[in-house]
């Protein structure tokens, strides 16, 4: 650091001259986290030289002009939204705030309002950090995600991304450019526990998502962030909590279920133990929350 | 083999400017290495403190996470560039003042800015509002109770 930046007009573009890059390169969209590790000295080291002699052994490809990647738009059956869309936009978006509820609550809990005008939802993807808030909840929103290399697409669910902390099934060059979400009649809540009420790191999180038919849950997704390797999907909680009545006794059932999907380490956040007892606290909050019709804040 | 030299052109503070810069340079660096405009402050360099807080298109932003060439075309505004409607001091930076929300001032013109950016989009803005949207800015001096007051009294005289 630092590297070239090169700027790309068009994706067609970007795919037309990536070879010309070299080979060290790295995709640039809002730069909250590429751009704070390559600030962040490593131990003893000081780390950019200011005007100083640069080590240029990596180019840095400028995704955030690319109008491909930008906007929220609406199909008959989803949100189609673009990898370049900042989380202030989504935060604005009357789309997401209709049909999106869980991202809808977890986003005053992400980062500070400035790094929102900056943070893509594809950059919070591909960094692939299991306390991303927005990715958590869209995994709980039923997401899928659209990446491309050369015009070739795939797509993939959106927790099949991840494969551990900083690691995606992403292939060399290969770009986030879009996520896909249901429209569903859901509720939702996202509940962080930090170390406080706003611009922390969460010691956990859960994203619960749910459509009631009558007084029985038709359909439920929950999501975790930071209680393992990846944003964690709690499948067997999510089963049990199928087509049963929503009351505060299964949702007890659900906590102490969501315990034992978790697999929780201690770090400088918090405590694995302690982050265990949390998840069922949090989903059982979560999920009285939306029986009582209150959508979940913190 | 690449250029490490990129034409940019935006707006600065109200004036336009056309330079060579280096592609390497982070949006802070070029404010304050090139520009000279030495009010923007370097905290963390990682997002946490909110020193380096600038308006690009009117939206606050952390100028030492942000490429310099990603404000081509775009309009910046650094805590030289905010003024009071007949010049001099912006009502926010009276209201500092005033209240004596300043200590040792480094968080000041970061924290102006986030407050300024909020006031624009929410002029009746609660003392909740504000208190989020400060919520990206450190101040190890003051106890936040002053800074949060200035921006409330700031309000009236906008």
């Amino acid at each position: 650091m630092p590297p070239i930046v090169v700027k790309p007009p068009t994706l067609q573009a970007l795919w037309r001259s990536l070879p010309s890059f070299g080979g060290a390169r790295r995709y640039l969209a809002g730069g909250t986290d590429l751009v704070a590790g390559a600030n962040a000295a490593p131990a003893g080291v000081k780390a950019r030289p200011k005007g100083g002699s640069f080590d240029r052994t990596e180019v840095w490809v400028d995704i955030s002009g690319l109008k491909e990647l930008r906007g929220i738009k609406e199909t008959k059956t989803s949100l189609m939204i673009g990898a370049g869309a900042k989380i202030a936009e989504l935060e604005a978006s009357p789309l997401v705030r209709r049909w999106l509820p869980v991202l809808s609550a977890a986003i005053p809990h992400f980062a500070s309002p400035s790094l929102r005008n900056m943070a893509t939802i594809g950059g919070n993807a591909a960094n692939a950090s299991p306390c991303a808030d927005a990715v958590c909840a869209l995994c709980a929103e039923k997401a899928q995600v659209l990446l491309e290399f050369k015009g070739k697409r795939r797509k993939l669910a959106l927790p099949a991304l991840f494969k551990g902390p900083k690691k995606t099934v992403l292939r060399k060059d290969e770009l986030i450019v879009a996520f896909e979400v249901p429209k569903w009649k859901h509720s939702g809540a996202y509940l962080k526990l930090g170390p406080r009420s706003y611009f922390g790191i969460s010691k956990a999180a859960v994203a619960a998502a749910l459509e009631m038919d009558g007084e029985k849950v038709r359909s439920v997704c929950i999501a975790l962030a930071s209680v393992a390797p990846v944003p964690l999907l709690a499948v067997k909680t999510a089963n049990y909590l199928c087509g049963r009545m929503l009351n505060e006794e299964n949702a007890r059932t659900a906590a102490a279920l969501v315990k034992t999907e978790v697999s929780p380490i201690t770090d400088v956040r918090s405590e694995a133990g302690y982050r265990r007892e949390m998840c069922g606290v949090l989903l059982e909050r979560a999920l009285n929350s939306i029986a009582s019709g209150v959508s979940g804040i913190n | 083999m690449l250029n490490a030299i990129f034409k940019l052109k935006c707006t600065v503070n109200g004036v336009k400017i056309e330079r060579d810069l280096d592609s390497s340079r982070t949006l802070l660096e070029f404010i304050r290495v090139d520009l000279g405009l030495k009010g923007t402050k370097e905290g963390c360099g990682e997002g946490e403190c909110g020193s380096c807080l600038v308006l690009v298109d009117g939206k606050a932003v952390n100028s030492c996470l942000m490429m310099a060439v990603q404000l081509q075309g775009r309009e910046l505004t650094t805590i030289e560039g905010l003024k009071g409607r007949e010049g001099g001091l912006h009502p926010l930076q009276k209201t500092f003042m005033e209240e004596g929300a300043v200590q040792c001032g480094f968080c000041i013109p970061g924290a102006i800015i986030a407050a300024e950016a909020l006031l624009r989009e929410n002029p009746r803005a609660t003392s909740e509002d504000i208190k989020r949207g400060l919520t990206g800015n450190f101040c190890r001096c003051t106890g936040y109770e002053k800074i949060l007051s200035a921006v409330e009294k700031s309000k009236s005289c906008r």
